[in-house]
């Protein structure tokens, strides 16, 4: 497993789609963050730790785990890639730990940044700042929240093997029918797994429309694991 | 126990049956042609064997064993499919170095198997920009990234030019003079039958011809071709016996099933002077045509 998972994340350091998309999450979370911090005044301490939340990593790595597993097919990469190891469930499970791992990581640079940036400005505008508990708190909940939407990508994508329709899946869950559903039937709303569901893991407050943070994660897990499932059966009855 | 082993293979995708209870050998220490026309189930084959595709019954295995339950598959098979791709992005060191990952093969045979297929310098680039014999090469460099001792190759010489293809199938020589097992899967009859020992045929999913090279070009009916002083009686006589005549120019005959030795004791019967009189050399395209059923169908 070791040696997939390194191949995994070899195919995903290789390719120029990671550097964009990984350059484009790093840069939207700055642009947000120095506006805010730049423009906005009387902050306390605890808006000064909202602001390490502004981490668009997670979105970026799911699609990126859509496309990682989908460019498979659509490169017709698959079957080099089986050849090599043709355990396909293994080969399966190395890309969803890939992804967690690489959205892990890339949160991780993001919320640290954004950290060193927002302290940077709001110290130097004689404003307050998040404390260190604030930032370890957000990078892990960041970096939780950017592993399981990783791995949910690759889990999608697994199921959807068309690039674009895994895509377009994924934008019309996240932002019309998620978005939806929060709207007309919160209770419903907040099982899923894109905007609902890590949101509940980020935020440290009650939210009544929300899920307990513990329980967030284990339906992210039931979203990544039944799709998971799902992409595995058809991955291993397949003829290539 | 034979290097690769296909018995009874069956494989239908819906209800078309690509390939039809095929069963051969191929045995280390030669190269093995597999032949047979486009559309014939050779890549069908390889891919089953290779578990790529599931057969539908029967089965192919590499000394007993399914391909997946190899100890170590990449190391002890070393596979190029004619449908082999690469994503465009990626430099064809760094496909190599993904594949050399995945397999456990240490990253120094990276450059080795590219110098080698001669791609040492183009390393660096992207693969969309690599043109198909280049792609061929890399496919050929990918294969040996685990110093396979049994090769797959189908249809390996596409894109090659023919320089390519005499390095490609020297290549292949050496492979099977250090004992290794290689089978190689080709549409093209001339660019296997200068390089391998044995050849297995199929058409249509089915097997029609199995053996050494020379057993397969000999083991048809044989003819003779025939000029003489008066081919309309000398053709008249030989119809008589049953044999099947073809003109193949207008003052030249070709007597099918008849040896030189019969065709003569006719026309020294029929007192019919002859200008020449030679067995007809039966090449493999020929023989491969008449096995396929291609011939004169096409």
């Amino acid at each position: 497993m070791t040696a997939l998972l390194s191949a995994e994340l070899l195919k995903l350091r290789t390719t120029r789609t990671f550097a964009a998309m990984a350059g484009t999450a790093i840069g939207i979370s700055l642009l947000i963050v120095v506006l805010v911090a730049a423009i906005d005044e009387g902050f306390s301490s605890e808006d000064a730790a909202d602001l390490l939340l502004f981490d668009t990593s997670s979105f970026f790595i799911c699609a990126l785990g859509a496309v990682g597993i989908t460019g498979e097919w659509r490169h017709r990469t698959i079957t080099s890639s089986l050849l090599a190891a043709p355990a396909r469930i293994r080969f399966l499970v190395a890309k969803l730990l890939a992804y967690a791992v690489a959205g892990a990581l890339l949160s991780a640079v993001i919320t640290l940044a954004v950290a060193l940036v927002t302290t940077l400005i709001l110290s130097g505008r004689g404003e307050e700042t998040a404390g260190l508990g604030d930032v370890v708190a957000a990078l892990w909940r960041n970096a939780l929240v950017a592993a399981l939407l990783g791995a949910l990508g690759v889990a999608i994508g697994s199921v959807i093997r068309n690039q674009v329709g895994a895509i377009v899946t994924i934008l019309v869950s996240a932002f019309i029918v998620e978005q939806t559903l929060a709207g007309v039937a919160p209770s419903v709303g907040k099982y899923s797994p894109l905007l609902s569901a890590p949101a509940a893991i980020r935020v440290v407050e009650d939210e009544p429309d929300l899920l307990d943070p513990g329980v967030a994660v284990l339906v992210e897990l039931g979203w990544i694991g039944v799709l998971a499932a799902i992409g595995a059966y058809m991955l291993r009855a397949r003829d290539l | 126990m034979a290097a690769i082993e296909i018995d009874g293979l069956v494989k239908s995708f819906g209800g078309v049956e690509a390939v039809r209870g095929l069963s051969f050998s191929v045995e280390p220490g030669r190269v093995t042609g597999f032949l047979g026309p486009n559309g014939a189930g050779k890549s069908t084959t390889l891919k089953a064997l290779l578990g790529l595709v599931q057969p539908s019954a029967g089965s192919a295995t590499f000394g007993g064993r399914l391909y997946g339950d190899l100890d170590d598959p990449s190391a002890t098979v070393g596979a190029v499919l004619e449908d082999a791709s690469f994503h465009p992005g990626r430099t064809g060191r760094n496909h190599l170095r993904v594949l050399a990952a995945a397999g456990g093969h240490p990253a120094s045979r990276v450059d080795e198997v590219l110098a080698f297929v001669g791609l040492a310098e183009a390393a660096g680039r992207r693969v969309k920009g690599y043109s198909m014999g280049m792609r061929q090469r890399l496919a050929i460099a990918a294969a040996l990234l685990g110093d396979p001792r049994v090769l797959v190759l189908d249809e390996p010489a596409n894109g090659l030019d023919p320089p390519a293809i005499r390095w490609l199938r020297d290549f292949l020589r050496r492979l099977a003079a250090e004992g290794r097992t290689v089978l190689v899967s080709s549409h093209l009859l001339a660019e296997v039958a200068q390089g391998v020992d044995d050849v297995v045929v199929i058409a249509r999913g089915e097997l029609r011809a199995r053996g050494t090279l020379e057993e397969v070009l000999g083991g048809g009916a044989v003819a003779t071709v025939v000029r003489s002083a008066d081919d309309t009686r000398l053709a008249s006589a030989l119809e008589e016996r049953g044999l099947r005549i073809e003109r193949s120019r207008p003052d030249e005959l070709v007597v099918h099933g008849a040896a030189p030795e019969v065709v003569g004791e006719v026309a020294l019967e029929q007192r019919v002077a002859l200008a020449h009189l030679v067995a007809q050399a039966r090449s493999l395209e020929d023989a491969f045509l008449e096995l396929t059923g291609e011939d004169g169908a096409a």
